[in-house]
């Protein structure tokens, strides 16, 4: 087991481009190695060092038992866990955006904000935000075909725009409220929203949306065919988006 | 004076016949020489040397190449790569900023380029960005197959303003030569429709394509161009359009011509060699349209040789592309020119598991198997439409080693076998057949007397690539054949290295090349047209229409000897 | 002297067929102008910088050409997260040097159409722009609607030279062989020259179009009676009028690109058009404002591969609005220097973003003073190109056309300014 300290000295503005931090790129090397490492603040290369304190306790060559603990003010750090496929990052504040990006495997735990895109097709492995997320969660990048393909991910708190748009399968739960248009263009998978959302399945084709809470603005292209109980509760369901070719997209509302 | 002596390189130069000779190569101030005093010495010792390479048909400029650029950030990403001290940042692996074109080319050792479809109206957008696309040399062909203008000149039966509006056309556009898309057809898609066969005539106009392309081929040789008539046939990707492409070669047939080249060329044929009624029938009609090139030597055609992989569409047959949008319900833009042309983009993902694409993949391959002359076939993937043209090194291999095609065949759709015939077929391209399909036909067919070769007197635009053709065997080593033509040891443009080991050492702009074919009177004939035309139905004026020479670097004008009227003295530049 | 087919370079109709009388290298008169470029090209002279001017304490210091382009060189250099924004009224020949300055000073270029258009684009990456030039609309088109857009004031001859009264080779009536429709949250002045007007609620575009492409696709069955505040009857009348047509076209504007969830708005209009092509022939163009917002875009996207917010700061260019556009990076006080070109973010950005422009150097390159020049650090003053420079600018449906230079100026244009100051900037040493 390998468990590596970041402690973040940054309290900057321009943001830090910080795709290195995976536990693929980190284990087996040690603290003076890490902090060579470079990392991008604006147009300058930076060194990790520079940005973090490193501590490395134990040494593992697989990811998969290294673990990266990531302190401190890190409100403007992006990309933290890009494209990894296991191990575990725990980072103990707010977070940047394109958080989990790509990942493929592995846990990442934020346990403050995260900004958005946190998880944009990202396809294995699981994200828990335990505060609140922004727009695009397990979304696509512009133009892309699908967003989000595999994984889970969790929000403790509530999300803005766009979850899970082009989401093509995976899991997303969020425990609090959901702005506009949630599973938007949204094609296979699960997104579970407890609390309340606005104009829930815009355009989607395929996969479920479940949303608990109250719906407002309800898009005017969704064909109720029937009612179901989840939980206990009862839910109308609804086919959709008719606007959307072939759309087979399931979207479950109270009422 | 700047001299440079490339020592012991094996030559491939088939425009002078030389084949595999062991052989010193002089340049001085851009040009090959005899002899030179005190230059650079390269030795290149047993490494294989090419003419710089030509790209004979690709979308690389323009509005329509840009709107695929615009509406295809997903595929901007790919392909990133920084800048350095002398060069810009790239972008994109199938629509490339300008950047990324000029150095990819380079690097693969091609110096000269054709953009293979500008419309008038927008000609000024093609020239800036040719004119950012660095150390290539340009041409660009002006679209012709659906102008209102050349649309009522034949069904008035005007020749002599046929020729007069092209020639003016291409002066105003900065043009190389006609670039006719779905002739005709074009016409109808501007009311969502199109034709179904050459001799259709259109809705508006009541002219077919067959009366368009034989009165275009006829101006062509009336104006003395030095290209073919460059030909994007009707029902382009459509199941059952074989018919079609070898009924427009027959137009040509038996047409006699002036110039050392084919009257009609037809452009990607891959695109129009399909057989079958529905996508479910579809085959390969391979074996009939090269029985008509074998025949006719009036006609010459490129690949646009698919390769699996993700890319984008793009054409002037808009039509062609809301057709391919609807089969795969992905993004589309289109983009209509007034009284002159359309134009759609569509991206695609070729499968090899899937049917269709993998047959498309075959009638590529066998389109450059079949045809027994190699200067009637170029290599082109029609960027980005069957591929982008970094897959040029891939499409060589597969063309030089039979294994690498068994291979590959095992590994695609099974279809392949039964409605294709790729793998009844055992040719292997030799050096200097590939020498041939990359640049000599090319240069014969623009009458490019500087290009394409490296005999004294052509332009110093030489390639030399890291494999030694003595000790290689291609039919086996196919995997180092395709690396070593995906980077030049040297790129050499105008006798400066451009590039070295794979990368870029040196950038400047290369030259423009336009076709100037005026004739005595040509503007009287047609100018009362034009002004009465452009002030009822364009939305420019008849003034601020057509491109400066402030857009051009390096111009380069052609001069032709039309045979109407007398030739025009044109001032030199 | 009197020039003919002029180039007005104000909008994005980009009219050019102005005559322009020219004495002792003054504009003495102007014809077939609307009142707005007759203001900008008549009103050239009026309240010009006449120095470059720099910011001492609380007051500014005329300095000269050189030392403001030295300054400004310094100020870019030294940045680590500049951004150079602007663009849309400048020609694509500066446009083109400004992308070279962005790569060499590792920065960030953006564009207005970050305020107006940028929806538009981002739609287009999502579904695609079937779309055409003018004069495909003049020939051709027998219905036009006019969404959330209100050309009557904001581009005067749009009507009369594209899509309303003039006449066509199809179109040899002009306005009675079309039906034009007027879709908006209100009654504009628009209405006056329109056959229906639609009177839809504020941000309830994205529910009415994606309405519309389920009725043309034949599934109206889910569709409620009423939707944004329009009968589900009169949809359905719209829908069958738009497949019925045989050239329709969609004019819009920011009525739908700004409200609601913007781009959403314009992927679904987008999608509509492409539903309505398996009926008929049918396109759609944004309604630009400034009139070379379309070239900015275009020079953006052939030398970068992206249409606009552009960053360079990693030697390579990334795109990703909502990242990289202007105002989030200035809210979030990424952006550390920047340089503003013909253009006035002072007076159309967002508030957090203005207060980051205030505290951060900040070059502004304008012919006249403006809310943002208010804030600068460093002015320098420019011709106005389209008067007293010649270049190249692209109308609303990307055709280019060369604008003219009218007159003789004293001041240097922002083509050559960009060039001094990149070659400065080289002196320094490109970036790596």
């Amino acid at each position: 087991m390998q468990n590596i300290t970041l402690k973040s000295k940054y309290d900057g503005r321009i943001s830090v481009e910080a795709e290195i931090i995976t536990p693929d790129n980190f284990s087996g090397k040690d603290a003076k190695e890490i902090g060579e490492m470079d990392l991008f603040m604006g147009n300058k290369t930076v060194k990790l060092k520079d940005i973090f304190e490193v501590s490395v306790e134990g040494s593992s060559e697989n990811p998969e038992d290294t673990e990266i603990i990531i302190k401190g003010n890190t409100d403007r750090i992006k990309r933290i866990g890009e494209g990894m496929t296991s191990g575990k990052i725990v980072i103990e504040g707010d977070v940047d955006m394109h958080c989990g990006a790509m990942m493929r495997g592995g846990k990442i735990i934020v346990k403050g904000d995260a900004d958005s895109w946190a998880g944009r097709e990202m396809s294995g492995g699981e994200l828990l935000i335990e505060g609140d997320a922004k727009n695009y969660i397990g979304g696509a990048y512009r133009g892309e075909t699908y967003g989000m393909t595999g994984g889970k991910i969790t929000v403790k708190g509530n999300v803005g725009a766009y979850l899970g748009e082009k989401m093509k399968d995976g899991e997303i739960v969020v425990e609090g409220d959901a702005d506009m248009i949630s599973g938007m263009e949204m094609l296979g998978g699960k997104i579970i929203i407890k609390g309340d959302a606005i104009m829930p399945g815009g355009e989607m084709k395929g996969g479920t949306v479940i949303v608990m809470g109250e719906v407002t603005d309800r898009m005017p292209t969704f064909k109720m065919d029937g009612m179901e109980i989840i939980e206990g509760i009862e839910f109308n369901r609804y086919t959709g988006d008719l606007s959307v070719r072939r759309a087979k997209g399931v979207l479950y509302m109270k009422g | 004076m700047s001299e440079l002596l490339i020592k012991n390189g094996i030559v491939y130069d088939p425009l002078n016949d030389i084949c595999g000779e062991k052989k010193d190569i002089f340049v001085r101030d851009g040009k090959i020489v005899e002899e030179v005093k005190k230059p650079e010495i390269l030795d290149v010792n047993g490494l294989l040397v090419l003419p710089g390479g030509v790209e004979g048909h690709a979308h690389l400029s323009g509005s329509k190449v840009n709107a695929g650029r615009l509406m295809r950030p997903e595929d901007g990403r790919r392909g990133l790569r920084r800048k350095t001290a002398i060069t810009m940042p790239e972008s994109g692996y199938s629509v490339i900023n300008v950047y990324g074109e000029g150095y990819r080319y380079a690097r693969m050792g091609y110096t000269t380029m054709v953009e293979a479809a500008m419309p008038i109206l927008t000609a000024i957008h093609t020239h800036e960005e040719l004119r950012d696309i660095p150390i290539l040399d340009k041409l660009s062909m002006t679209l012709f197959g659906f102008n209102w203008f050349v649309m009522d000149y034949i069904r008035k039966g005007e020749m002599d303003k046929l020729a007069a509006y092209v020639a003016w056309a291409l002066k105003i556009s900065k043009g190389y030569g006609i670039k006719i898309v779905n002739p005709s057809g074009g016409e109808n898609w501007k009311w969502g429709k199109n034709v179904s066969s050459i001799d259709e005539p259109n809705i508006s106009f009541g002219v077919s394509a067959r009366e368009i392309l034989s009165s275009l081929m006829e101006v062509n040789e009336i104006l003395d161009l030095p290209h073919p008539i460059h030909v994007h046939c009707n029902r382009l990707g459509q199941p059952g359009n074989y018919d079609i492409a070898i009924d427009t070669m027959k137009i040509s047939s038996g047409f006699e011509t002036k110039r050392e080249r084919e009257p009609l060329h037809v452009t990607h044929i891959m695109f129009s060699s399909y057989g079958g009624e529905k996508w479910k029938d579809f085959e390969s009609k391979t074996d009939e349209v090269t029985k008509e090139v074998n025949s006719n030597k009036n006609a010459s055609i490129d690949l646009g040789q698919l390769m699996f992989g993700d890319t984008t569409t793009m054409t002037a047959d808009g039509a062609l592309e809301f057709a391919l949008c609807k089969l795969t319900g992905s993004k589309w833009s289109n983009s209509d020119t007034e009284m002159e042309t359309g134009g759609g983009i569509t991206p695609q993902i070729y499968s090899p598991s899937m049917p269709i694409n993998a047959i498309q993949w075959a009638i590529g391959l066998e389109s450059a198997l079949l045809v027994k002359n190699p200067y009637q076939v170029w290599l082109t993937t029609d960027h980005p439409n069957g591929a982008p043209f970094t897959t040029y090194p891939e499409v060589i291999s597969l063309l030089m080693s039979k294994d690498r095609r068994k291979k590959e065949i095992e590994r695609v759709n099974k279809v392949v076998q039964k409605r294709a015939i790729l793998s009844s077929l055992d040719r292997e391209y030799g050096w200097n057949e590939i020498a041939t399909i990359t640049r000599a036909s090319q240069a014969k067919a623009y009458q490019l007397n500087d290009k394409g070769h490296i005999g004294v007197g052509a332009d110093a635009d030489i390639a030399v690539f890291n494999i030694n053709p003595e000790e290689v065997d291609p039919s086996k080593d196919y995997e180092e054949v395709e690396r070593a033509f995906s980077a030049t040891k040297y790129t050499i443009k105008g006798g400066e290295i451009v590039v070295r080991d794979g990368e870029i050492v040196k950038v400047f702009p290369g030259k423009t090349l336009w076709t100037n074919a005026e004739f005595d009177g040509y503007y009287e004939l047609i100018e009362d047209d034009l002004k009465d035309w452009f002030s009822k139905y364009y939305t420019v004026s008849l003034s601020n229409y057509g491109v400066s020479d402030v857009y051009l670097t390096n111009p380069e004008v052609i001069k032709t000897n039309p045979k109407i009227g007398g030739r025009i003295e044109v001032p030199a530049e | 002297m009197i020039i003919e087919d002029v180039i007005c370079p104000f909008c994005g109709s980009l009219c050019d067929d102005l005559t322009v009388e020219v004495k002792d290298n003054e504009i003495a008169g102007i014809e077939n102008a609307c009142k707005l470029g007759y203001s900008k090209m008549m009103g050239y002279e009026h309240d010009r910088y006449e120095r470059p001017l720099k910011r001492v304490g609380d007051e500014f210091k005329e300095i000269s050409y050189e030392e403001s382009i030295e300054e400004a060189a310094k100020i870019l250099y030294n940045a680590k997260s500049p951004l150079l924004y602007g663009w849309a009224s400048t020609s694509c020949e500066a446009i083109e040097r400004g992308i070279e300055l962005a790569v060499k000073i590792g920065g960030v270029i953006d564009q207005t159409a970050t305020v107006c258009h940028g929806p538009t684009v981002l739609g287009t990456q999502e579904v695609g722009k079937p779309s055409c030039t003018l004069g495909e609309v003049k020939n051709r088109a027998d219905l036009v609607i006019y969404w959330g857009c209100n050309p009557f004031h904001a581009h005067p001859r749009h009507a009369e030279r594209y899509s309303t009264f003039t006449k066509g080779y199809f179109t040899k009536k002009g306005r009675t062989d079309r039906k034009i429709v007027l879709v908006d949250i209100r009654k504009t002045d628009t209405e006056g020259i329109c056959d229906r007007f639609i009177q839809i609620e504020p941000g309830s575009d994205y529910k009415i179009l994606t309405s519309l492409i389920a009725i043309v696709m034949g599934k109206e069955e889910s569709i409620p009676e009423e939707i944004g505040g329009v009968k589900k009857e009169e949809l359905l009348g719209l829908a069958e009028e738009m497949k019925h047509a045989n050239f329709g076209m969609v004019f819009f504007g920011m009525g739908v690109t700004m409200t609601g969830p913007k781009y959403k708005n314009i992927a679904a209009l987008e999608r509509l058009v492409r539903e309505l092509n398996r009926h008929t022939k049918f396109s759609l163009m944004p309604m630009r404002g400034h009139y070379n917002v379309a070239g900015a875009g275009a020079v953006f996207t052939w030398r970068t591969g992206f249409p606009y917010a552009v960053d360079f700061r990693r030697g390579y260019p990334y795109y990703n609005p909502g990242e990289t556009t202007s105002n989030d990076l200035l809210t979030r006080e990424e952006v550390d220097a920047m340089l503003v070109v013909a253009s006035d973010p002072g007076a159309h950005f967002v508030n957090s973003s203005v207060r980051r422009m205030a505290k951060i150097p900040l070059i502004v390159m304008d012919p006249h003073p403006s809310a943002t020049s208010e804030l600068a650090d460093l002015i320098i003053p420019t011709a106005i190109s389209g008067v007293e420079m010649d270049g190249t600018a692209y109308r609303m449906d990307d055709v280019p056309i060369r604008f003219k230079k009218l007159i003789d100026s004293k001041f240097k244009s922002d083509f050559e300014i960009i060039g001094d100051i990149i070659e400065k900037i080289e002196k320094r040493g490109v970036k790596d």
